[in-house]
């Protein structure tokens, strides 16, 4: 036992060895570049410190004559001209008494200077509970979910998750339990410290150590009698952090200190560094230390999320290196979605993947615009077409067909819940054309929205207001709404601040405030529900007791809301043209559907911590929305002429690891409708749907639970009870090559008397004609020399001619080629 | 630079000359190491943080004797008798490389400690207590706590409060001692070391002679300690605990005694050879409050476990559950007739409900969390967050007065029938003393010595 843990330390100490014999590899290759160090800048240019506990992180940067800039914080040299007024903990100024002083800073032959003017040393600061203690506590994790921030808390202490709820905590703290928690006649003794030191047994291990600031400002805040800050000190408003975004490091230069600034409400500001909590957006890219330094780890692009207290801002940056044999070879532009594509490729060094064929593109295309495959005449007809530009009028084409707002109405039907359990069996039809109508008219998707959210009357002869019915009551409106119309999942803070986000719990139910007033009865008329708003009810927020006026985001609260239907306010707001969220959201989503992956990932997910892969892209496609009247085809069009989609699956040597940046096309397996369809169209054993009408698709079902299909489940399809994307499942599971080895479904279908291969047999058709077909319904093409010559031996080799061909068209059914879109 | 090599290294001669000095030392002392009060205290501070029952890293745990000579996951042999090189824990405690070395990322053993260790190994790692499964703390010797502050900087929570048998007194839970107060004025009278940190509960022996005091350190230690009531001698210490001890009850005749506490434990001790009778363990959270009835055949408990309970003392069975409070319970009492039972709790509410089938009859709802009930004679007292005490008439549950207007919570209460007082104990240190005969405050001062007394 202990050897092994001997040998896994040896190998993590070798693991760090070769790291550093790496990075001193890599410097001198960037040396060469033979850049020259122009000027030097300081942030802060003037430092006040007024009060003992006051300090100022330093953050000095190079600016160089290639244009790049450089961390050099802790490169710098940096010396206090007066010891007794300020002196340098590392990068941090912390005062010794008053006076005034300088920070000399010297780097590379260049000298600048900080002025330091420190005051209010003859007296004590007392700790703020609210902004000192509770930020403290936040900074250490105690109020963390997985910890005592949980719900029925952890060991019996339970804290408000992230300090969300100061009242809960002060009882917590100071009184619950007869106090036994602090002890303000021996600080160092207070079980609040005993227990993070691991000094008393504590279940979540040693979580503090007795020189972090955080452990003095516990410590001297129970010294001081635990008191309560006085009513009528300043708050802090809003937290500042530098540098600013859009920051670029080259590598080896990977490092980055960052700080904080606290602004509160009497004017003063605040250097809060220490007790900020980083966190980063990708770890593999970059990560943060406690101190606000970050260290980059390979390029990329990572957001830095800095939180104190409620206060959450971020900081992005992007990370360089020069990666060998890399040259820029201009690959051709379709339209501005591959110049911005190729803007973020060329800067971190990734280079596009050629075009890929005809076959793959029609397959593909087919796949992504009407969910099922070519018709054979279809294949043939585009591969015998010469024209340049066949590619673009293939999109427009398929654009037009009805079965794109088929297709397009099982994704929406997935987000709006179509579920004949929810909407009765007669309402999931009506609801479902009303869908299917939308999409195949184009109707503009801020028209659409704002036909969902103002809903009212019979859902019957107004089959949008089934919105109301499915979004249940007041929080599933708040929770529905944001996700799908805003990108945010806003059900944490239904019972607390969002732990990691902006929303608070206030703002969950400001915005509640404009669908409490939503009311839903069922009629005397079989499957009819009828939505109307009242005039009258209020919002009270559980948590404060205060009454909630209707409030939006970036606008704030709506002083004077429509009387008698305040959903229009907030469709108004939400459809304007420079909402933050409404197009954006539309456009990745419906880039996540052709591209595999959406700009912002999982693509209803739109937060500080998960910022976009390409954020100049997203902008762009977004205002091209907007202006565009809120095309939807329009916008579908342009993304699939682009070069971005019509790139190979298949990797080159400077994309391989791109996973994020359109490099190249992910390949992922079809979605359950689509594969049930694609294996219907090969075998041509149309499935029947009981109920619906014969040539029904799979892909054009109206809901889930009108039939009941084992393959469809097995493969993915969605119930519907939740309006998260992720309610789609396509990770692969043993079910699913079950079903394909010998699945009822699969047999089924190859040994049906009347299957494609048994007709063209009844045609006179000959075994090269037959194999030929099937792999052109299959997967778009003919077989190869190879793949066709395999088929016939074994057509030879078996007795039965028919047996062979299941067998044939059961391999080709089993090829990645075919279960994969590509 | 050179100059200070040297100096370095005489101190290093001077550290391994201080070894071997150490272990000369004791091996020329004729008495053995002794495990419970040499190797005891060391595993408890420095070990048992992260190898208790709580947390027990690698598997291996050293809160009994015998656990800390188990082998944990390595399976190798954590002491063995003579033999230094077999005893994986030595092995780790003197280790050089610090990844190895325990305590891990902490401060290593003194000198002193390793040398005591090794000592004891060497001596044949014998146990000097009765049951080696005892938890460590129960074998260790009585620590002697350090002095209270001579002033106290600021007043601490009163968390228990009796009257002496006279009524002239009142003993108060100080910070480290138990602090006497002349009833009459609020002088402070006498004061009481070498009692633990907190103290969570103050009886007086059925004759006067003694003082019991139940409580602890937060995390630490729990006991009840029995002063002699006339000289504030130490007399006994029982019922040592790994967390705060919250109440101690007599029973009627006075000869048992009733330790209750945060190890979630009842335990019931003969008073005249100080020898444990039984230990209830049924709950699953601290114990708050314990209860005789009045033949003294049947304890109540009240736990943070959501629960109160009933037992028989005699065969320690589980007797009913009581589950109304849905919250923390905190006190309990019995009724007189024996059939009700009373329990107050974190639900603000007093609850009275039947011993016979734990079934609800009634309650009563305060201001505020509801903490100890204490009762004398015919009446119970109910101390609350609401800054009030209640006087109940424990036959009817009819309010006979409410003692209102303390300046914060009220975490404590007595009564003495004779001298018609009642006393309080609150949040923010203050004793309030009241006539009970017409609910009026006599007299309010700050239990901390040195804090004058309030204007």
């Amino acid at each position: 036992m202990i050897m092994e843990k001997r040998m896994k330390f040896i190998s993590q100490w070798r693991g760090f060895a070769i790291l550093i014999v790496l990075c001193l590899a890599s410097a001198p290759a960037s040396a060469a570049k033979k850049v020259k160090l122009l000027q030097v800048e300081v942030f802060p240019p003037a430092i006040v410190l007024d009060g003992v506990r006051e300090e100022s992180q330093l953050v000095i940067t190079g600016h160089y004559s290639d244009g790049s800039i450089r961390d050099l914080t802790r490169e710098a040299e940096l010396t206090s001209t007066n010891e007794q007024v300020a002196a340098l903990q590392g990068s941090v100024v912390v005062p010794v008494g008053n006076g005034s002083a300088d920070i000399n800073i010297k780097v590379t032959g260049k000298k600048i200077s900080t002025t330091v003017s420190v005051s209010n040393q003859d007296k004590p600061q007392p700790v703020s509970f609210l902004y000192d203690t509770l930020a403290a506590l936040s900074k250490n994790n105690c109020n963390a979910g997985a910890c005592h921030g949980s719900p029925s808390g952890k060991a019996g202490f339970r804290l408000s998750l992230r300090a969300f709820d100061p009242k809960l905590d002060e009882l917590t703290l100071i009184r619950e339990d007869f106090g036994r928690r602090t002890n303000s006649l021996d600080a160092d003794n207070s079980l609040l410290l005993l227990k993070p030191l691991m000094k008393v047994a504590h279940g979540g291990g040693r979580q503090i150590r007795s020189d972090d600031p955080a452990y003095a400002v516990i410590r001297d805040w129970i010294a001081e009698g635990c008191k309560m800050d006085a009513a009528d000190a300043p708050q802090p408003v809003s937290i500042e952090v530098y540098p600013k975004s859009g920051r670029i490091l080259e590598k080896p230069a990977f490092g980055q200190q960052i700080s904080v600034w606290a602004h509160y409400s009497d004017g003063s500001v605040r250097d809060v560094t220490k007790m900020a909590v980083y966190t980063s957006s990708d770890v593999e890219v970059a990560d943060v230390d406690r101190t606000g330094l970050v260290n980059g780890a390979r390029r990329g692009e990572i957001a830095v999320i800095v939180r104190y207290l409620e206060f959450i801002e971020s900081c992005f940056l992007t990370f360089t290196e020069e990666i060998e044999g890399f040259q820029w070879n201009d690959p051709p532009v379709h339209n501005y979605v591959d110049t911005l594509v190729d803007e973020k490729l060329q800067q971190l060094q990734y280079l596009a993947s050629n075009l890929c064929t005809d076959e793959e593109f029609i397959r593909r295309l087919y796949l992504d615009v009407i969910g099922i495959l070519p018709a054979l005449d279809e294949v043939q007809k585009f591969a015998e077409n010469n024209s340049a530009n066949k590619r673009d009028v293939l999109v427009d084409a398929l654009l037009q067909r009805p079965e794109y707002a088929k297709f397009w109405a099982l994704k929406w039907g997935d987000l709006l819940r179509l579920t004949s359990g929810q909407v009765t069996p007669e309402g999931v039809h009506k609801y479902y054309r009303w869908v299917e109508r939308s999409l195949r008219e184009n109707k503009p998707y801020d028209q659409f929205a704002m036909e969902l959210l103002t809903a009212s009357g019979s859902t019957l002869t107004n089959p949008a207001g089934n919105f109301y019915r499915t979004a249940k009551d007041m929080n599933d409106c708040v929770e529905t709404i944001s996700q799908v119309f805003m990108g945010a999942r806003l059900q944490c803070a239904k019972c607390h601040n969002h732990p990691f986000e902006r929303w608070t719990q206030d703002n969950y139910y400001g915005m509640a405030a404009f669908f409490n007033r939503i009311q839903r009865k069922n009629t005397k008329r079989t499957n009819e529900m009828f939505i109307w708003v009242a005039d009258s009810g209020d919002v009270t927020q559980p948590r404060t007791g205060q009454k909630m006026t209707p409030w939006v985001p970036g606008q704030g609260e709506i002083t004077d809301p429509d009387k008698h239907d305040s959903r229009r306010d907030f469709a108004r707001w939400l459809t304007q043209a420079d909402n933050p969220f409404f197009a954006k959201i539309e456009v990745n989503r419906i880039w996540s559907h052709v591209f595999g992956r959406g700009i912002v990932d999982p693509p209803d997910d739109f937060r500080d911590t998960n910022p976009p892969s390409n954020a100049a892209l997203l902008d762009r496609l977004a205002s091209e929305f907007v202006e565009s009247g809120y095309d939807r085809k329009a916008i579908l069009a342009t993304m699939l002429k682009s070069r971005a989609y019509q790139a190979s699956y298949q990797p080159n040597d400077f994309n391989t690891d791109d996973v994020k940046y359109f490099s190249h096309y992910q390949p992922r397996l079809l979605g359950a409708e689509q594969l049930l369809d694609a294996i219907c169209h090969v075998t041509d054993i149309p499935e029947i749907f009981s109920g619906l009408p014969v040539g029904t698709k799979a892909t054009q079902l109206p809901a889930p639970d009108l039939v009941k299909n084992d393959f469809l489940k097995i493969f993915g399809q969605p119930d519907r009870q939740t309006v998260c994307a992720c309610e789609r499942t396509s990770e692969s599971n043993l079910s699913m090559a079950i079903q394909f080895f010998n699945g009822p479904l699969v047999y089924g279908k190859l040994r049906d008397e009347k299957n494609s291969f048994r007709k063209m047999i009844e045609a006179g058709k000959n075994d090269t004609e037959i194999i030929s077909q099937l792999y052109q319904r299959a997967v778009c093409r003919l077989p190869s020399e190879t793949e066709l010559q395999a088929s016939l031996d074994h057509l030879v080799s078996k007795e039965n001619r028919v047996e062979a061909l299941e067998d044939i068209c059961w391999a080709i059914l089993n090829t990645n080629e075919f279960l994969f879109q590509h | 630079m050179h100059s200070e090599l040297k100096i370095m290294n005489k101190s290093g001669i001077q550290l391994v000359a201080g070894i071997l000095l150490g272990t000369l030392c004791l091996s020329l002392q004729a008495e053995e190491v002794s495990f419970k009060s040499g190797i005891a205290p060391i595993l408890i501070d420095n070990c048992l943080a992260c190898h208790g029952p709580k947390k027990a890293e690698g598997g291996y745990r050293v809160d009994s004797y015998e656990r800390f000579l188990t082998a944990g996951d390595s399976e190798a042999a954590a002491i063995t008798a003579g033999n230094l090189e077999e005893s994986e824990s030595l092995q780790r405690i003197i280790a050089e490389d610090d990844c190895f070395r325990m305590p891990l990322e902490g401060d290593p053993l003194s000198v002193d400690q390793i040398a005591l260790i090794t000592q004891w190994i060497k001596e044949g790692a014998k146990y000097d207590a009765d049951d080696p499964q005892a938890v460590l703390a129960s074998i260790v010797p009585a620590p002697t706590y350090p002095d209270p502050p001579e002033t106290y900087p600021r007043s601490v929570p009163v968390t228990a409060v009796a009257f002496n048998p006279a009524g002239s007194q009142l003993v108060a839970g100080g910070y480290y001692e138990l602090t006497i107060w002349n009833v009459a004025d609020g002088s402070l009278v006498r004061r009481i070391k070498n009692m633990a940190q907190r103290t969570f509960a103050i009886r007086f022996s059925n004759d006067g002679k003694t003082i019991i005091a139940g409580g602890g350190s937060p995390g630490q230690i729990g006991e009840a300690r029995l002063f002699d009531a006339e000289t504030g001698e130490l007399q006994q210490v029982l019922g040592t605990t790994s967390d705060v001890v919250l109440d101690v009850q007599l029973n009627p005749s006075g000869d048992k005694l009733a330790v209750a506490g945060a190890d979630g434990a009842v335990q019931i001790f003969n008073l005249s050879d100080a020898k444990a009778v039984r230990t209830i363990t049924s709950h699953s959270d601290w114990v708050m409050a314990v209860a005789w009835n009045a033949d003294g055949t049947q304890i109540a408990s009240a736990s943070r476990d959501k629960t109160a309970k009933v037992f028989d003392v005699e065969t320690g069975e589980l007797l009913v559950t009581y589950g109304g409070h849905s919250q923390p319970v905190q006190g309990v009492v019995f009724h007189p007739n024996d059939e009700l039972v009373y329990s107050s709790g974190k639900d603000n509410k007093i609850h009275w409900w039947n011993k016979a089938d734990g079934k609800k009859s009634g309650e009563l709802a305060l201001g505020g969390e509801v903490f100890k009930l204490q009762q004398t004679g015919a009446f119970i007292f109910a101390a609350s967050a609401d800054k009030s005490v209640r006087q109940l008439d424990a036959a009817s549950q009819k309010e006979v007065r409410k003692y209102a207007g303390h300046g914060d919570w009220a975490l404590s209460s007595a009564h003495h029938s004779d001298t018609k007082r009642v006393a309080s104990g609150g949040f923010n240190g203050d004793i309030q003393i009241w006539n009970a005969e017409d609910g009026k405050s006599l007299i309010s001062f700050v239990a901390a010595p040195g804090i004058s007394k309030k204007e």
